[in-house]
């Protein structure tokens, strides 16, 4: 088959899982609803059946869309960035800096909600952005910019954030349930304001990669050649960062720390459709937010009671993972 | 290109970390987002306040345990949601019973309720199920997650939050709090007054008494699991005229060392348990362990059981737990060993 034909296959594929994932996620929940049930909503709504397909289902798979989406282009961005497969969000420090900032706001009772976030939400996003910005700064100042410098500063950093993290939780165990959701991941609290909240950022981002996606694909031959070919290094690096940093914290913000999809989606692609960065960034935003909107499919009727929806990502990432991986070989 | 170039000049006036200019446009950005309608509905209306337009709406207001106000509707809520075994045990313990929508797993006591709809645990309802019921009150605790709690008032369900307890003294309170929320003052209120009473009974048949026992609490299967100082049961303990031995605590519930027991030496120990066969087991277990056989309780035989429900529900069946102890610690003044 040809890398186009496997190009078009690839898309089809997900726009029509997407499709899919978004009709079962309207139609599956702890309360029992039919197809004729849904056409029955459209013809004539009421208020619990709105509450039920609106409020409740459809906004948790557009923010479970989103979220997947954020983490996957993120990582994308991070493994073109270090030229390293093992780069995701985790890397530079974002997931445990913000997972930090949540922690400790919620173990301090800070509940003020703004822009759409809640109060640890906010916290979260700050303390995300906060971590990457004192990161890159520790890398600068050991005398020009070295990516193994800030990669390594980033583990050190997120590990010392992961530590900060357990004591507080360990300081209050009463919080048992914002732990878990800070340190795993969870889309049962989603409404619609916090997807109004990070689509726009999402969307951005996006389009931003995808403009840069060119340079990306320079900087995959080495810094000074990239260089030599034209391509703006620093300033590309910089702007790759922060958007992989803005994308992953917002992610975090609104669903806790989620693993494993900023580090796989972007794999599955590549094996799929191949290197070049323009398809890769869209096919990872695309296929991650599908990836994790089934996800939460699982992580909401596999068991009587939600799962962390952290666990089913690994669960179910790793092993496809690996068999891609061997498949490749 | 000609973008492209824009956007290189733009980057190379910044002197600053790009990521900080990226927090403070996130700053600046977020506002048109926080100024959505639905955001400003969502930060000046609290979860659980549904104004009511119809004229007949009461107009009394009431605060909810965590300080948010609440207008009682205007006509008896006919579909409750409770949220907490304590609460549905109230529930039906003034009559409410057949307006009992939907209840938690746990909920099972009285034996009606646990053919009721089931809406998921104390720390995991499901907020679907809950909309589902389309109640028109939803009483949760502070057991539940508060933030779910919040989610399922963002649905426009009116959602009354209501706090533990700090002592026996509270009890009546919250009944007669739950008949005014839900329109059944006049029951609720015989019921408060009733509770009242007995506590106040106990009070009064232990006036004068010298001795206040030490006691032990211990949760069976949890190993020495006991309640402090912060605990209610440690106030029940008191009223019954005993001393909580883990009452310098300073947790609600904590894990307590056999070296502290041996030390404390408490003269009755209080098991709770849901049987008599954990109850055997859990005195056997507790003797067993080396060092606690010398204890006084153990060696005199004062090892009660104590029905683990009753006694770790903030409800009515709680002075039925403050009743057994007072007799079990002062058989003197309630003439005998029950």
């Amino acid at each position: 088959m040809s890398r186009k034909a496997a190009r078009r296959i690839f898309w089809a594929a997900c726009l029509l899982l997407c499709l899919a994932g978004f009709l079962v996620s309207l139609l599956t929940g702890p309360v029992r609803t039919t197809p004729g049930d849904l056409i029955r909503f459209v013809g004539s709504p009421d208020a619990v059946r709105s509450a039920i397909f609106l409020d409740l289902r459809l906004s948790r798979a557009v923010l479970a869309f989103l979220v997947g989406a954020a983490l996957a282009l993120s990582g994308a961005v991070l493994q073109g960035y270090f030229r390293n497969p093992m780069a995701d969000p985790f890397v530079v420090g974002v997931s445990s800096g913000a997972s930090l900032g949540a922690v400790v706001a919620a173990a301090l009772g800070f509940e003020a909600a703004a822009f759409g976030f809640s109060g640890p939400g906010l916290l979260a996003f700050l303390s995300g952005l906060g971590i990457v910005s004192l990161v890159y700064a520790l890398s600068l100042r050991r005398g020009g910019f070295k990516v193994e410098t800030i990669l390594l500063t980033g583990i050190a950093a997120g590990a010392l954030a992961s530590a900060l993290t357990s004591f507080f939780l360990f300081m209050r165990s009463d919080s048992y349930d914002q732990a878990v959701f800070w340190l795993l991941g969870s889309f049962q609290l989603a409404e619609w304001g916090q997807a109004a909240t990070i689509a726009p950022w999402v969307a951005l981002c996006l389009v931003a990669a995808v403009w840069l996606a060119r340079d990306m694909d320079l900087l995959a031959l080495g810094d000074e050649t990239a260089q030599a070919l034209g391509c703006p290094v620093r300033r590309v690096r910089k702007a790759f960062l922060a958007m992989s940093a803005l994308l992953a914290a917002l992610a975090v913000a609104v669903s806790g720390v989620i693993g494993f999809v900023g580090l796989v989606v972007p794999h599955w692609v590549r094996i799929l459709i191949g290197p070049a960065h323009r398809p890769l960034f869209l096919a990872s935003a695309l296929a991650g937010g599908t990836f994790l909107l089934y996800c939460d499919l699982l992580a909401r009727n596999l068991l009587a009671a939600e799962l962390p929806i952290g666990v089913i990502t690994a669960a179910v990432g790793a092993p496809f993972f690996l068999y891609l991986l061997h498949k490749k070989r | 290109m000609k973008l492209g170039g824009q956007r290189n000049g733009d980057m190379s006036r910044r002197s600053v970390s790009p990521i900080l200019s990226v927090i403070v446009a996130a700053l600046v950005f977020l506002v048109p987002a926080y100024l959505l309608p639905g955001h400003q509905e969502r930060r000046h209306v609290p979860a659980g306040h549904v104004p009511f337009p119809s004229a007949a709406a009461v107009a009394q207001d009431i605060t909810d345990d965590l300080g948010r106000p609440f207008t009682r509707p205007g006509r008896a809520p006919e579909r409750i949601v409770s949220m907490a075994p304590n609460v549905t045990e109230i529930l039906f313990a003034i009559g409410l019973g057949g307006r009992v929508a939907g209840v938690t797993r746990f909920c099972d006591y009285p034996p009606e309720a646990r053919r009721l709809p089931r809406i998921g645990g104390l720390v995991d309802p499901n907020i679907e199920i809950v909309r589902s019921l389309d109640p028109d009150l939803v009483i949760a605790f502070r057991g539940n997650p508060l933030r779910l709690v919040e989610r399922i008032g963002k649905l426009g369900l009116p959602v009354f939050v209501l706090d533990i307890g700090a002592g026996l003294e509270d009890l009546p309170p919250l009944v007669a709090r739950i008949g005014r929320i839900t329109g059944t003052e006049a029951r609720a209120g015989e019921l408060a007054a009733e509770l009242r009473d007995r506590i106040q009974a106990v009070d009064a048949a232990l006036k004068g008494t010298a001795s206040r026992p030490k006691v032990f609490v211990m949760l069976y299967g949890q190993g020495l699991w006991t309640c402090g100082g912060e605990s209610y049961l440690d106030d029940v303990i008191a009223r019954a005229g005993g001393t909580n031995v883990a009452s310098a605590l300073p947790k609600k519930w904590a894990l307590y060392k056999r070296e502290r027991i041996i030390r404390d030496d408490p003269d009755i120990v209080f098991i709770l348990t849901r049987s008599t066969a954990d109850f055997e087991a859990g005195r056997a277990w507790l003797a067993g362990m080396a060092g606690i056989g010398a204890v006084s309780a153990v060696r005199s035989g004062r090892v009660y059981g104590l029905d683990e429900d009753a006694a770790s529900r903030f409800g009515p069946r709680l002075v039925d737990v403050l009743d057994r102890m007072a007799a079990l610690l002062h058989p003197e003044r309630f003439g005998g060993e029950p």
